[in-house]
């Protein structure tokens, strides 16, 4: 694979593959210093075959601080030492991200004003920042090299400087956010980042690493840098700083972050803008492609027939730390997939989540020791019940461990609510993580027995001859809240989404529909979509006050109102639904008590769910309990607690 | 006449149990977000102990969680942890040095709570899912109940330990207690669900386990939700059942009474200036009356004279007076000394309290910058005695002034308008908005006290500069409107500042613009629909008024709006604006973000509510002024929210 292959990159340094683990927030900081816990996760993706670490973007000056945790690099010279060591020790390199956010920070750390090449307002924050002077240029561009000396004085290989989404240099270079008159607007717009790129090449020498994060396309702010102009202006920068590679990404004021859109978005976007940039460069500067690369197949296609010389695969080396070493070893099928949910790893958010995946809960929290049963030598028999993503993680790593282990699943399938997302509009990828743990779990020898319903004498079998019960049953439908008067049709989501399409059309009568999400996630919205297609004149009826409140990056949620747009799909905000009565909805306005109806054959309800927990049989010997069935929740939630389940098989008999 | 003869009620001392407080101001329980690794810190005892230097009568220190299934914030304390016990004496200490007497509020928010941190299932009596949080909870085993129980044992053990004069039970906005309590939320068969009986048996054993652990010398208190306006919830007639239990037990000191559920009403938790101030005292009322425990009344109260009447009128016999106490922390002291007018009162703007920490950021106060930096040295000035010369008395300049003065500068300010106050003047001009303005109000005490001199109707340039040569020139000119290029040329598309300064005067039809998500576009909105416009907002934003959420106004707004027929159109922009012939009306042509699609509004006039622009033109023209040295703050650096005005005003006067 062209992807396992080394490449030796201008400045001399050779990076052990092409697979790339770029810059992003991960919230492990301790203050504004890089943590241990940022060595064990990148230490996880290098020793798991990823060439190039690129270190989380640290603020290259203290006027920026534009979440907690931002690393600030002034105090990232123990971390990046430790971390170059531990991916020096695994073959890898180790690059530092280095920035500055300038408008697109907040003043709510600093409690300073932003600095920014004019004073021009963050359509989302709206914050209004002030224009940096020259002296304050020149402070800014000696603040990025003294940064990249500071990365390549503690064992960092080079650095990587960012001109991406949210990056005071992309500021500079957009007449969207540049409208100075003096020598760094206008037709100077690439001298700020000239000046940077090259102070930082002189600061690191010619023997280390600079890479290019470059904004090759503004989406929504016209006037922008786009796919045609970015390729002058990469062949510019690379010049400037005898820079090694570019990154070809997007973003701009109003997305910053649709360079990592969730699964709705293809991956591939960036493909033909990094087509563009590959041929102005001269051969010697690399160009990295970047843009929800999940598949290795994609990868390689880019590497090979594409642009390509390097490859960031961030999120799937997220989901999977292993990737590299799993295509080494001649085992593709063995990587776990990114489903590009964008539930876990999204973590720009004040509450300050530690990166993490709901495939892999470990991921984030590597400086703990992994709750990972140990291999056993007296051999448990276990049984499963349910093969969703609980009981089909609690029963791969129980049978890692060597446990002797049954699934029994009710339905024709596994999966379970993993399935039943993935059969909504836009969430497909779902079912590869279902995919993949039947796989991994047959591949172990687990014997998955579905259409089976278990039942308390299959319990009490198992229980009786020594041998360990973990219930996955999972959830049912929650009592929807509110009274259904006879002649009201009222679904539940996910008793719907399991049907067969054709079995879909059959059930639902034709004409209105209505969707009632009291969470505000990404499963009403697609529900709404769904149906939308199948059809039918759908309202989507929320408590808050805007639609997919809880949809992870503001990006991601405007393009869910894009595509409800699109299906005209109305929306009614504000709402709690108060009863269900023969085609009408009645409904009550959450703030004001306004009353109202909205029409609809029938009602999908998306609510919250109970445990189905009928054979629980509280706390035992022999017995635990794994994911909804505990409290209906998320896949992250399920897969977390079907490992801490299998870990626990081995300390009920100790 | 002395504050004790001034508030007779507020200045009289009581028994609180075992204890007696010196008068009956409490500086209540909050969340300030200034733990760290789980534990209390220097920054919490300073900051209390500031509190007790001021006069108040009681501090309860901010909640801790009972057990590691409970960590609803970052923040949040571990109570459980023993590391806490060693914190809680640099806490308890300083309070006591003080003469005060300090209780630690312990809590298990139960369902209210998020996975986020403990990576934990949460734990609630019955698998009902909180309207905010939205995660559903387990229901509790046995074990677990029991587990809980001994959790508050081993807590109020360690607030024993720490020092504390007692504990107080948060049974109330946010707790599992209240969720026990309260048939919305228990639907539990066993003996802990059904019966008021059973449902009120989980606090009657905490309560029997906590008084075990404290034994009868500490304070216990109760805080209750006395009514939680929520369908099938507890009622004030349940609520006072609830207190007749505790009072019967024999082992509860007081009771708090307050009201709301915090995740499903928040503006009832910290109401905002929008809601009136003693908005809660019913339920104190009715609790007093229904039980000879102390009862502490809570919800907005913000200067002394409200306070003691509260007192006086037997609604309560202590008062909860948080954000005035973290506005100024002399509130009692104050009171005491008979100059209550001196008190820097509360605004309930809820900006850098209840916003900041909502949003996991440090509690701060947009009036008082040295809130949760009290543990720090107070910046001293390097030379006293320059003469500082301030241009601008909006709240930028006020605050330069006042902390120069204070550091020992002489200090004047010009002001061109007739007015101090600047933009916060218009901003108090909205409906419900005027204690905004009490924010001048009291920059202005402070800068007569200390011998500051404001003039008006004297703007600042160059020749004057020259002539008065100060040796220090700090410009505060703030900010002006920035006109929209589709605005230009039509003399009816107005920026907010133009309609509440009354430059002009809409009538008919009017389309307000709102590009900044906060009061701005909401509050002309009022202003122009209580006068009889036909109103209708639109941004760009999911959200008109996207960040009322964050200081808890965004509800109100909506039940306003909807009152006074105000309509909202969110992800839509302006494209452009033009003028028919024949009416002169203005034709508004409207983009719908998500596709793109354009519609058509006709109106009479379009208020823009817009990020502003710098006044800078002072700063810019002097700032390498050879002998006056010229510095800048607030809206003329970057027009932002004023709690940046009043933080740069002081960081600049307090370092010249």
């Amino acid at each position: 694979m062209q992807l396992l292959s080394p490449l030796r990159l201008a400045c001399g340094v050779t990076s052990p593959n092409r697979l790339v683990f770029g810059p992003h927030v991960t919230n492990l900081g301790h203050g504004r210093a890089l943590s241990e816990r940022h060595t064990a996760y990148y230490r996880r993706r290098a020793c798991g075959g990823s060439g190039i670490i690129v270190t989380e973007t640290a603020s290259v000056h203290d006027s920026d601080w534009p979440y907690e945790r931002a690393p600030l690099a002034a105090r990232c010279a123990p971390g990046w030492a430790a971390i170059a060591r531990a991916c020096h020790d695994e073959g890898g390199l180790a690059l530092a991200g280095l920035g500055h956010t300038g408008l697109q920070g907040t003043d709510a750390y600093g409690r300073t004003a932003l600095w920014a090449p004019s004073d021009v307002a963050d359509p989302l924050s709206r914050e209004v920042p002030r224009e940096m002077d020259t002296p304050e240029i020149a402070e800014i561009v000696a603040a990025f090299a003294n940064a990249a000396r500071l990365a390549v004085r503690s064992g960092m290989d080079g650095v990587e400087v960012d001109a991406g989404g949210r990056a005071l240099i992309r500021q500079f270079l957009s007449a969207v956010t540049n409208l100075r008159a003096d020598g760094y607007g206008g037709a100077q717009r690439t001298r700020f980042a000239r000046e940077v790129l090259g102070a930082v090449r002189r600061a690191v020498g010619r023997g280390a690493v600079v890479g290019l994060r470059l904004c090759c396309d503004e989406p929504g702010t016209p006037g922008g840098i786009t796919p045609e102009t970015a390729p002058a202006i990469a062949a510019e920068l690379a010049a400037a700083g005898a820079v090694d590679y570019v990154v070809v990404v997007r973003g701009s004021l109003r997305a910053p972050d649709v360079s990592r859109p969730d699964g709705h978005v293809p991956p591939g976007f960036n493909d033909a803008a990094a087509r563009r940039v590959r041929a102005a460069l001269p051969s010697s500067v690399a160009v990295c492609a970047q843009g929800s690369i999940v598949d290795p197949r994609h990868a390689e296609e880019l590497l090979t027939e594409g642009p390509a010389a390097l490859v960031e695969m961030t999120r799937a080396q997220i989901a999977d730390a292993r990737l590299g070493a799993k295509l080494a070893a001649g085992t593709p099928e063995r990587v776990r997939p990114c489903v590009l949910c964008n539930q876990a790893c999204q973590v720009r958010d004040p509450r300050n989540p530690p990166v993490s995946c709901i495939g892999d809960p470990y991921s984030g929290h590597e400086s703990h020791p992994p709750v990972v049963p140990a291999p056993v030598d007296d051999p448990v028999e276990v049984l499963v019940i349910g093969a969703g993503p609980a009981g089909l993680e609690t029963a791969r790593n129980a049978a890692k461990a060597g446990h002797r282990v049954r699934v029994v699943e009710q339905r024709e399938r596994t999966g379970g609510m993993l399935r039943v997302l993935a059969a909504g509009a836009g969430l497909g990828r779902l079912a590869l993580l279902a995919d993949w743990l039947t796989a991994e779990c047959e591949r172990l020898g687990v014997r998955i027995e579905t259409g089976v319903r278990a039942g308390a004498a299959d319990i009490d079998a198992r229980l009786a001859t020594g041998g360990v019960v973990v219930l996955c049953a999972g959830g049912r439908m929650g009592e929807p809240g509110y009274p259904i008067e006879e002649g009201a049709v009222v679904h539940d989501v996910a008793e719907l989404l399991s049907l067969p399409e054709e079995e879909l059309r059959r059930r639902l009568p034709a004409g209105p529909a209505t969707v009632h999400d009291p969470f505000g996630g990404v499963s009403g919205v697609s529900v709404a979509e769904t149906l939308a297609a199948l059809g039918h004149e759908v309202t989507l009826v929320t408590p808050d006050h805007l639609v997919g409140a809880r949809i992870a990056t503001p990006d991601d949620r405007a393009r869910a109102l894009a595509r409800l747009a699109r299906a005209r799909v109305g929306v009614v905000k504000r709402c709690a639904v108060r009863g269900a009565a023969e085609g009408v909805l009645r409904i009550e306005h959450v703030h004001t008590g306004e009353t109202g109806e909205v029409k609809g054959g029938f009602v999908v309800e998306c609510g919250f769910r109970l445990p189905d927990d009928g054979l629980w049989r509280g706390e035992r010997l022999g017995m635990d309990r794994a994911g909804d069935v505990v409290a209906p929740r998320g896949v992250y939630e399920a897969i977390l607690e079907g490992r801490r389940a299998a870990a626990g098989i081995e300390e009920m008999y100790r | 006449m002395t504050g004790t003869g001034r508030f007779p009620h507020l200045f009289r001392p009581m028994r609180l149990g075992p204890i007696t407080l010196a008068n009956r101001i409490v500086f209540g329980a909050h969340p300030t977000g200034y733990a760290e690794d789980g534990l209390p810190t220097e920054r919490h005892a300073a900051y209390y102990a500031a509190r007790a230097r001021g006069g108040a009568g009681l501090i309860i220190a901010e909640e801790q969680s009972v057990h590691p299934s409970d960590r609803p914030r970052e923040r949040t304390i571990r109570g459980f942890d023993p590391a806490v016990v060693a914190r809680h004496r640099k806490v308890t200490e300083a309070v006591h040095r003080e003469g005060v007497p300090i209780l630690a509020q312990i809590n298990h928010n139960g369902g209210q709570s998020t996975s986020l941190y403990s990576r934990r299932p949460l734990w609630a009596p019955s698998p009902v899912a909180d309207p905010a949080f939205r995660e559903v909870p387990k229901a509790l085993e046995r074990q677990e109940i029991s587990e809980i129980i001994d959790g508050y044992g081993l807590v109020a053990g360690h607030c024993v330990e720490g020092g504390f004069d007692g504990v107080e039970l948060q049974c109330a906005h946010s707790s599992i207690v209240r969720a026990f309590l309260s048939p919305a939320t228990n639907r539990r068969g066993d003996r802990y669900g059904g019966s008021p009986a059973n449902r009120t048996r989980l606090l009657s054993e905490i309560i029997s386990e906590v008084r075990r652990r404290i034994g009868p010398d500490l304070v216990l208190g109760v805080r209750l939700c006395c009514d939680e306006l929520v369908d099938g919830g507890t009622t004030l007639e349940d609520a006072i059942a609830v207190a007749r239990v505790l009072e019967a037990s024999g082992k509860v000191d007081y009771v708090g009474a307050s009201i709301g559920v915090s995740t499903a009403a928040p503006h009832l938790d910290g109401a905002s200036m929008h809601i009136p101030p003693g908005y809660a005292l019913f339920v104190a009322n009715a609790l007093r009356r229904a039980v000879d425990l102390p009862v502490i009344g809570a919800g907005r109260f913000k200067d002394p004279v409200q306070a003691d009447r509260a007192l006086a009128d037997g609604h309560c016999d202590l008062v909860d007076v948080v954000r005035g106490q973290i506005a100024d922390p002399d509130f009692a002291a104050k009171a005491r000394a008979g100059a209550p007018e001196a008190v820097r009162v509360c605004l309930s703007c809820n900006q850098d309290c209840v916003g900041r920490v909502r949003a996991n950021r440090r509690l701060g106060c947009v009036e008082n910058p040295r809130v949760g930096r009290e543990f720090l040295p107070a910046l001293s000035s390097r030379r006293a005695g320059r003469d500082v010369l301030v241009a601008g008395a909006g709240p930028a300049g006020l605050q330069t002034a006042l902390a120069a003065a204070r550091a020992g500068h002489r200090v004047r300010v010009y002001e061109a308008e007739r007015a101090a106050g600047g933009q916060v003047l218009l901003a108090a001009s909205t409906p419900g908005r005027a204690e905004f303005g009490v924010l001048v109000r009291n920059q202005l005490t402070e800068c007569r006290r200390l011998g500051v001199r404001v003039e008006y109707g004297r703007p600042v340039d160059a020749e004057l500069v020259r002539r008065e040569a100060p040796e220090v020139l700090v410009v505060a000119t703030g900010a002006r409107p920035r006109r929209p290029a589709w605005g230009r040329g039509r003399e009816r598309v107005v920026d907010v500042r133009d309609v509440l300064s009354g430059r002009v005067r809409p009538s008919g039809s009017v389309l307000l613009v709102d590009e900044v998500g906060f009061h701005q576009a909401t509050g002309t909105a009022e202003l122009l629909a209580d006068r009889g416009c036909v109103v209708e907002v639109v941004t760009s934003a999911m959200v008109v008024g996207q960040d009322l959420a964050t200081t808890l106004d965004l509800e109100n707004w909506c039940v306003r709006a909807t009152a006074k027929g105000i309509g909202e159109t969110c992800d839509h922009e302006v494209v452009r604006v033009g003028e028919c012939a024949r009416t002169g009306r203005l034709e508004v042509e409207l983009a719908y973000l998500p596709t793109g699609e354009t519609s058509g509004r006709t109106v009479d006039w379009v208020v823009c509510a817009l990020p502003q622009a710098p006044l800078d033109g002072l700063y810019r023209a002097l700032r390498r002024h050879p002998s006056v040295q010229t510095l800048r703050v607030g809206d003329c650096v970057a027009p932002r929210r004023v709690d940046m005005a009043v933080i740069e005003g002081e960081r600049i006067g307090t370092s010249l």
